[in-house]
């Protein structure tokens, strides 16, 4: 990866930039439109095929810096760490407990969905986690990519890709602007183990709450170290057999109800 | 190029484009901005140094760039009361922007494998991050209020 040669990438992300932080913060009514967000949503418009401009080549040099780049908000969360480590450690049951919401609940919403659109044992991989690098590793040793489970998990990976981190941007922007739950709770709830995404949904809540700014970001930093030590082993050992015995669990009613319909 | 120097040098890039980020939306100065992603630089490349270390290395990068950051801002950590200072002139919002807009630049070649897929993925993909999201955040109210820290 030749970094400085492809200086029309990083030509484009400076304009990028200039744009977006220009036009700033759009707010309508519940819904909270961040300058990451126009950045994200201009760079792919500049990146579509049909446009030409870029090459595919290109595109993966992008794609490198991204987790080199991530690495800066990386510290600038940490920083944010260390100030407020008293309020994190009177914490320390909800940071640990809420892992089990970010590790279950890609299942229990998910899997019912997939299920219900009848998308087969795919539905393991697609709902079994959040379908980052490290989830996709798993499935591939257990299952390789070329299975059903395979062939979920890659598309939960380039769907959540591409709307990810604008769906989260958009659906904590409504939520913390509801008032039901607690910023620094919500804080938590954006540690989803995914750079972008996590950057997304902090700066949605940031937006509604900028007096708590520096806390929120602790929490959210402190819950994305978890789900990054975490991760790896609680979604082999635990969320995927329980994707897969739920899977089983409600597959079974579908087929009941395929077959009564044959025999019709 | 070895990948550390790569590393490096696509460090200080984004770097600089957060630092413009930072003087455009948020009217901090030049001065403080570039002064604040360098020191914000430093300790990246700090952490990076440290996850190569023999028997450091089987846990990923980002793990030790966090606790180096975290570390580093510990109040009875020498210093940290002015890294904060420093650091705190860039925004967060302007060190998010650049990092979006590398993933946005990259998507096009995810868009041609998007369209391979069956539309179903997208009402899935969706309920799976609201899932994650929802369940932790209602999760975590619980305990805070439990813990006493809300």
């Amino acid at each position: 990866m030749d970094i400085l040669r492809n200086w029309k990438i990083h030509l484009l992300v400076l304009i990028i930039v200039v744009m977006s932080e220009n036009l700033g913060v759009v707010k309508y009514s519940l819904i909270i439109l961040l300058p990451l967000l126009h950045a994200l949503v201009l760079g792919g418009i500049i990146s579509f095929p049909k446009f030409k401009i870029l090459s595919t080549k290109q595109m993966e040099v992008a794609a490198g810096i991204l987790p080199i780049a991530m690495m800066l908000l990386i510290v600038k969360i940490g920083l944010d760490i260390g100030p407020n480590i008293s309020l994190l450690f009177h914490s320390k049951g909800a940071l640990l407990l809420q892992e089990i919401g970010h590790f279950f609940g890609t299942v229990i919403l998910g899997l019912p969905i997939a299920v219900f659109l009848r998308m087969g044992r795919e539905s393991i991989g697609a709902t079994y986690s959040v379908a980052r690098e490290p989830n996709i590793a798993i499935i591939a040793e257990k299952f390789g990519l070329d299975s059903p489970e395979g062939r979920g998990v890659m598309a939960t990976y380039i769907c959540g890709t591409l709307v990810g981190a604008v769906w989260l941007s958009i659906l904590t922007g409504v939520v913390a602007k509801l008032g039901i739950l607690h910023p620094y709770a919500l804080a938590m709830g954006s540690g989803v183990g995914s750079g972008s995404m996590m950057a997304a949904s902090v700066g949605s809540i940031i937006a509604a709450y900028p007096e708590m700014e520096q806390q929120i970001r602790a929490y959210a930093g402190a819950a994305n170290l978890m789900s990054t030590i975490l991760g790896i082993y609680v979604s082999l050992f635990f969320s995927l057999p329980l994707a897969t015995k739920l899977y089983n669990f409600l597959s079974k009613f579908q087929s009941d109800k395929e077959t009564a319909k044959e025999k019709v | 190029m070895n990948k550390l120097q790569n590393m490096t040098v696509a460090m200080v890039l984004s770097g600089l484009l957060m630092a413009v980020g930072n003087v455009i939306g948020y009217q901090v100065d030049w001065y403080s901005s570039l002064l604040g992603v360098l020191v914000i630089i430093v300790i990246g490349l700090i952490g990076m140094a440290v996850s190569q270390l023999p028997g450091l290395n089987k846990l990923p990068m980002v793990f030790w760039i966090s606790i180096v950051a975290i570390i580093i801002s510990l109040p009875s950590f020498p210093g940290s009361a002015w890294v904060i200072q420093i650091t705190k002139k860039v925004q967060f919002l302007a060190v998010t922007t650049p990092i979006l807009a590398y993933a946005g630049l990259s998507l096009g070649k995810d868009i041609e494998l998007f369209k391979k897929l069956s539309w179903k993925i997208v009402p899935v993909t969706l309920a799976v991050m609201t899932g994650t999201f929802l369940f932790a955040a209602i999760i975590a109210q619980f305990v805070l209020k439990w813990e006493g820290a809300i």
